[in-house]
């Protein structure tokens, strides 16, 4: 990376000079030269023989959420289904329905920001996103349960849209 | 060696003594092999950064060879590159047959041993080689490994064991126990899989990748070892395993014919029942 950084003054001195002397062809460069998270340099802890540090475990981390994230993904198929099998409505499924519907969508985008966003590269935007999608599942679920009680309902309104 | 393989040749074709004259006329009457039709000139395009010239970019070198005389894997092809066109391109080689796991790299676009991988003898298509994808580069085709074997070892991948066998000999186990360490032990580590995986790029620094986990797993699966506990402890945690999106790229690419991707999906079921 440290070639990286003795670059650019280079290329910036060929820019000036080739806006004095048409003569001067600039650099062709077929990669980006804005990337998203360019590669940082490689940094090795501690020496060669030394093994990596292994991540610490956490209770609401690893199995336990592996498990309960399957349990609601598998769970979400009949519970979609069962209100157009049964024919009926009941608010009670309706409110599992929306609650394992908020928990998956919740779920699946934090694994995008945990995959996307690493800790060690940028904690801060890390921490910020992860606020942000409490923010939006919060708003999701008080918005789905004023739908609930105020309003037809998310089975119905499928319905009706289907219908329509 | 030239003056030894002129030397056999001439005491090949010496005539031996007591051969009548006749069958050494019949020797002369062979002769040179009809010239070769016409070459079959083939492409390749390999990746060369050199680190003693650091403010270079990458470039992709061409070179190009007759098929004809050349071996019919990549790995014959790049070790004929450097005997007889260019002594700088570098790479890594040992074996030649698959079982060092040295020549990894990526030859159009899959990550697989060279020495494994045959030549598409289409000459009209070119043929492009690069290091793993998404390693520190050392130089040219050679990667920089360091922190997959770091990885490596902090999966403890050896025997841990505190009571000793029944007759004090040996750690014995049944043929069933043995049969399921069959499509773990013949990883090689050659990183392929590893370098092949997403998930691996965006989060090398924590996720394990597959080959560390298809490592974990045969440890975890030998019915002689006695840490299991702590081997899935140390696995439990939210970027060692469950970084594993299931994208089986693993499982595509592994020049062995593993399956890395089983491996995981075996650890994680380990891990769900306590």
């Amino acid at each position: 990376m440290a070639s990286l950084a003795r670059q650019t003054p280079l290329f910036r001195r060929s820019c000036l000079s080739a806006s004095r002397s048409p003569m001067q062809v600039m650099a062709f460069h077929a990669s980006a030269k804005k990337q998203i998270l360019p590669p940082l340099p490689q940094v090795i802890h501690g020496t060669t023989n030394d093994a990596v540090e292994v991540p610490k475990t956490h209770a609401t981390e690893g199995s336990y959420h592996w498990t309960f994230e399957r349990i609601i993904s598998a769970g979400l198929v009949p519970l979609t289904l069962a209100p157009f099998a049964a024919g009926s409505l009941n608010p009670t499924m309706d409110a599992i329905l929306c609650s394992a519907l908020i928990l998956h969508s919740h779920i699946g985008f934090q694994a995008m920001v945990i995959d996307y966003f690493p800790q060690r590269r940028v904690p801060k935007t890390r921490a910020g996103l992860m606020w942000l999608l409490r923010g939006f599942t919060l708003a999701t679920a008080v918005g789905l349960y004023e739908f609930e009680t105020n309003d037809v309902g998310i089975t119905e309104a499928l319905k009706r849209i289907w219908k329509a | 060696m030239a003056a030894l393989r002129s030397t056999s040749r001439l005491v090949a074709s010496s005539r031996p003594l007591f051969r009548p004259a006749f069958a050494s006329r019949s020797y002369a009457t062979v002769g040179e092999p009809a010239p070769s039709e016409q070459p079959k000139m083939k492409t390749f395009h390999i990746y060369r950064w050199n680190p003693d010239e650091p403010a270079e970019k990458p470039k992709m070198q061409s070179y190009t060879l007759d098929l004809k005389k050349t071996g019919p894997m990549m790995l014959d092809a790049l070790i004929r590159i450097k005997n007889e066109m260019d002594p700088t391109l570098t790479f890594r080689r040992s074996c030649r047959e698959g079982i060092c796991g040295s020549c990894a790299m990526n030859i159009d676009g899959v990550n697989t041993l060279a020495c494994l991988c045959r030549i598409p003898t289409d000459t009209a298509k070119e043929s492009r080689i690069y290091p793993l994808p998404h390693t520190y580069v050392v130089k040219d085709l050679v990667p920089d490994l360091t922190y997959f074997y770091k990885q490596y070892k902090s999966i403890k991948p050896y025997l841990q064991r505190d009571t000793p066998s029944e007759d004090g000999l040996e750690y014995r186990q049944s043929q069933e126990d043995r049969k399921k360490l069959d499509g773990l032990y013949e990883c090689i580590l050659c990183a392929c899989c590893s370098t092949s995986c997403p998930s691996y790029w965006w989060n090398s620094e924590e996720y394990l990748g597959p080959a560390i986990l298809l490592q974990s797993y045969r440890w975890l699966a030998d019915s002689r070892d006695e840490k299991t506990a702590e081997r899935k402890a140390a696995l439990d945690n939210s970027m060692s395993v469950y970084r594993c999106h299931t994208i089986l790229n693993c499982s595509r690419t592994c020049p062995k014919g593993l399956n890395p991707a089983r491996a995981i999906a075996e650890i994680k079921k380990m891990l769900t029942s306590h």
